[in-house]
């Protein structure tokens, strides 16, 4: 017997007290996916992506948001750390100026290969080669370094070992008469004012006044932008009915917002010019974590780290964003919108398509007019419309591409329903008295439900490449979310000189694609046990 | 013979008509003819009997019984069940009468839902039913539960197989099971809609028998339909003898096998083939001329009249009224007048 039987009371046993199982047709499907082994890889290849979507938040990985400039187009290494990426960039640069300007000599073929190199444009391999050569003759002692180019190395150096990220987890207040400490952002608005004045050494009234005339200017700012169409006038009143209705919770929210904003950064200061000489001469060790005194009573829990000892596996984006942690969150995105958008339009599809279907006459004549004009309409130009009409953010993505794309699911369903109506088992149904919607969604439905099923696992796949597709027309996701799509976009750019920034996500895409789409035919396969090209 | 009469009908069907529109036309549609496929019946099924309806593919037998059962809405006419008219009545009325009057299809492979396990076919007329409220309020999941175990073993399956699904069970295995589910909610009348034609022949005797047993047991009564003319020989208490949409004769089983009077009902029975080679080779068979004319126009003669042998001037213009013969013996033909 097995362990995990569905329900006790269910089962049933013979004279020989065996237990009785059926085999359900989906049961049979199962097992001939099994049997086929592309469909087999391709679940465990989804089910990677996903597992890695899904728990990208507690994976080591970078924040995908996080912009170091330093960083920026970064290539993808195991074994360097972005430091030393950094300061081979930088000889590789001096060597090459030093090459054109005629004091680091090559070979006359080596020259014409070089030339060659830059009149295609391609720098990397310029710039790859150049650092090779000039490693080797600096160290055969062909070519020295002009003091100022070992200056400028020196600096860079000095810099790669002292750039610290600071982050300020926590600031403490302790309390003079007791020694307790207390977490200041647990504290009431009047009491960290108090401080945050005390600390630059003004008064809270002064203080008070100046943070609601930043938090006018925040505000109006937003007004501006939502309504640019009117006048400065009109932002203004505006403005002033916005912060009369204000209530005193959401000021207070915003002035402690500000204030913990302006003592972190003095935090982050302090630590910085505090931790700077330890990096320097070593004496501490990366990362740290320690509690820094700001003045007085405050202090804060800060956490440092090297800027410079980060890894980046795939390399970074034109802002220095780790594109690793960027494929990943991207996966999120994609993979979300292709499920999301599939299991919404199957659920309409179903609905629509079943409807028509069954009752037909009027109600099938209706729907399926409506879905043949909107079948005539052009599908990438009403969801590019839908998106300047709502605005572009995820969820409206959802929606455009919902609303449009279960034509072809409640066309289909309604085939599968019709050629089923008439089944004598339908019949059988009805003449029991079953009404409408447990006919449907008894009977028909789950009878169609593997081509259903085959057919959203194959799109998939189409809404990933839609949402794709309007990202990287930019009119999907937006900065800083990432979708594969976009992040393909924003490297077609700089494709010869960064070619990591296109081939990591477009590989990560076409396996996942690939994957789906043989899972489909598998599914196809395994539903459907006369089709030719079984296994 | 006489307590037969006696008994009081339990179905009553008049004059039902039943039109299939053909519609053309584009957007707009247009009714440009019908089918005809059942045009004005008229008959009663009494208590404990059976009547078979016999007629050749396309007689409209099938209609019939679907028209009986509200499958489809009949164009005129009634169906008087229990004194009830179901064509008129209103909706939860016609479901509580036609609680009994339930079916069992031609093709076993297709009459059960193959996603479905043997528990929630025979299960299904009584968990719709009590979830229409129309069952008594005592009837739990556990109670259907137990019926259905009561039913398949009624009809001869092993109740271990109630997890199984239809794919799994041999021909006559799943007409038993459209069998208990015909039964689970205890109907008077079961229209069996050629249970048997699917079948091997082996298998065709097996499932008479139980249906037999089950008439017995239960005090059911059957419509049965069959073109098989042994098998409504069999089982049947009256035949009916139905021809384009219109019953030619009835009567008494014994009678219409040894004494038939419709001439189409005699070139029927001439039809089927005598187990004896020596009368089969000196037999003479009416062999009739001519094709089943279509059922889409209106007629206003016999309906026999296109292939009839014995044809008269007046049959084109008349429509013979069933005549009756003796008690139980009634016939539709100029000849008997």
């Amino acid at each position: 017997m097995k362990p995990f039987s569905k329900k006790k009371s269910l089962e049933t046993t013979n004279e020989f007290n065996q237990v009785i199982v059926g085999n359900s047709l989906t049961k049979d499907a199962w097992r001939r996916l099994k049997k086929n082994k592309m469909a087999v890889l391709s679940v465990i290849i989804v089910s990677i992506y996903i597992l890695l979507a899904a728990l990208a938040p507690i994976l080591p990985i970078y924040p995908y948001d996080e912009i170091i400039l330093d960083h920026q187009h970064l290539k993808p290494s195991f074994t360097k750390s972005s430091g030393e990426l950094l300061l081979e960039k930088r000889m590789a640069d001096l060597f090459t100026q030093a090459w054109r300007q005629g004091r680091l000599e090559l070979t006359p073929e080596e020259d014409d290969m070089l030339w060659a190199w830059i009149d295609k444009s391609e720098a990397n391999k310029v710039w790859e080669y150049m650092f090779q050569r000039g490693s080797e003759m600096v160290e055969a002692g062909a070519y020295t370094f002009s003091s100022a180019e070992q200056r400028n190395l020196d600096n860079l150096a000095k810099k790669l070992k002292t750039d610290l990220q600071i982050t300020v987890n926590r600031v403490w207040h302790t309390v003079e008469e007791t020694g307790e400490k207390e977490n200041v952002e647990k504290l009431p608005v009047d009491q960290i004012v108090a401080l945050y004045a005390h600390m630059i050494g003004s008064t809270v009234e002064i203080e008070q006044e100046q943070y609601m005339r930043e938090i006018a200017q925040q505000r109006l700012k937003i007004i501006q932008t939502q309504n640019a169409e009117m006048s400065a006038e009109d932002h203004q009143l505006l403005l002033a009915t916005e912060m009369d209705t204000m209530s005193e919770r959401e000021k207070d929210r915003l002035v402690k917002e500000n204030v913990m904003a302006k003592i972190k950064t003095r935090a982050k200061e302090i630590a910085n010019t505090d931790l700077k000489a330890a990096a320097g001469d070593e004496s501490a060790t990366f990362p740290l974590n320690k509690e820094i005194a700001i003045q007085d009573t405050l202090s804060a829990d800060i956490k440092a780290t090297k800027m410079h000892d980060r890894r980046y596996y795939l390399g970074t984006d034109h802002q220095g964003r780790d594109m690793l942690s960027r494929i990943i969150y991207g996966g999120q995105v994609s993979i979300a919108i292709g499920f999301i958008g599939t299991i919404t339009s199957v659920f309409i599809g179903i609905i629509l398509g079943s409807l028509a279907g069954y009752l037909g006459g009027k109600v099938d004549y209706f729907i399926m007019r409506v879905v043949d004009i909107m079948y005539g309409l052009p599908y990438m130009l009403l969801v590019i419309i839908a998106m300047a009409i709502f605005g572009r953010n995820i969820l409206n993505l959802f929606f455009a591409l919902a609303i449009i794309s279960w034509l072809t699911i409640s066309r289909m369903v309604r085939g599968q329903i019709m050629s089923l109506k008439n089944q004598e088992f339908i019949e059988a149904a009805r003449s029991m008295g079953a009404p409408t919607w447990r006919i449907i969604f008894r009977h028909l439905v789950p009878n169609s439900l593997s081509v259903i099923i085959v057919f959203s696992t194959l799109r998939i796949p189409s809404f990933i490449m839609t949402e794709s597709f309007l990202s990287f027309l930019g009119l999907g996701v937006q900065a800083p979310y990432a979708s594969w799509g976009s992040l393909v976009g924003d490297a077609v750019g700089g494709m010869t000189l960064y070619p990591w920034k296109l081939f990591f996500p477009a590989a990560t895409m076409t396996i996942f694609l690939f994957a789906m789409n043989f899972l489909g035919d598998g599914l196809r396969d395994a539903f459907d046990p006369q089709s030719k090209n079984q296994l | 013979m006489s307590n037969i009469q006696k008994q009081k009908p339990l179905l009553e069907v008049v004059d039902l008509k039943q039109h299939f529109p053909i519609e053309s036309g584009f957007i707009i549609k247009r009714q440009v003819g019908a089918v005809r496929a059942v045009d004005g019946i008229s008959f009663t099924v009494n208590e404990g009997e059976t009547l078979g309806i016999v007629g050749e593919s396309g007689c409209g037998k099938s209609t019939t019984v679907r028209s009986i059962a509200q499958l489809y809405k009949p164009t005129s006419g009634s169906v008087i069940f229990d004194g009830i008219d179901l064509v008129n009545a209103p909706k939860e009325q016609m479901l509580d009468a036609r609680k009994n009057i339930q079916m069992i299809f031609q093709d076993p492979y297709a009459s059960l839902d193959p996603r479905m396990t043997v528990r929630s076919i025979i299960g299904e007329p009584l968990e719709i039913y009590r979830k229409r409220g129309m069952l008594d309020p005592s009837i739990d999941k556990e109670v259907i539960e137990k019926r259905v175990e009561e039913l398949m073993e009624r009809v001869g399956l092993n109740r271990a197989f109630k997890n199984r699904y239809p794919h799994e069970f041999s021909g006559g295995q799943r007409q038993r099971i459209g069998i208990a589910r015909a039964l689970a909610l205890n109907p008077k009348i079961i229209l069996a809609d050629e249970p048997v034609s699917a079948l091997d022949v082996s298998i065709q005797s097996q499932i008479l028998n139980l249906l037999h047993d089950l008439q017995k047991e239960f005090g059911l009564t059957y419509v049965f339909i069959a073109h098989d003319l042994a098998v409504i020989e069999y089982i049947s208490t009256r035949v009916a003898v139905m021809y384009l949409g219109k019953i030619m004769e009835l009567s008494r089983s014994a009678d219409l096998y040894k004494n038939p009077l419709h001439p189409y009902t005699k070139a029927l029975l001439s039809a089927a083939p005598i187990p004896d080679p020596e009368i089969e080779r000196k037999r003479k068979r009416i062999i009739l001329t001519g094709d089943v004319p279509s059922p889409n126009k209106e007629r206003f003669g016999c309906y026999f009249y296109d292939r009839c042998p014995h044809r008269m001037e007046k049959c084109k213009t008349n429509i013979p009224p069933m005549k009756r013969i003796d008690e139980n013996h009634e016939v539709a033909c100029w000849l008997y007048e």
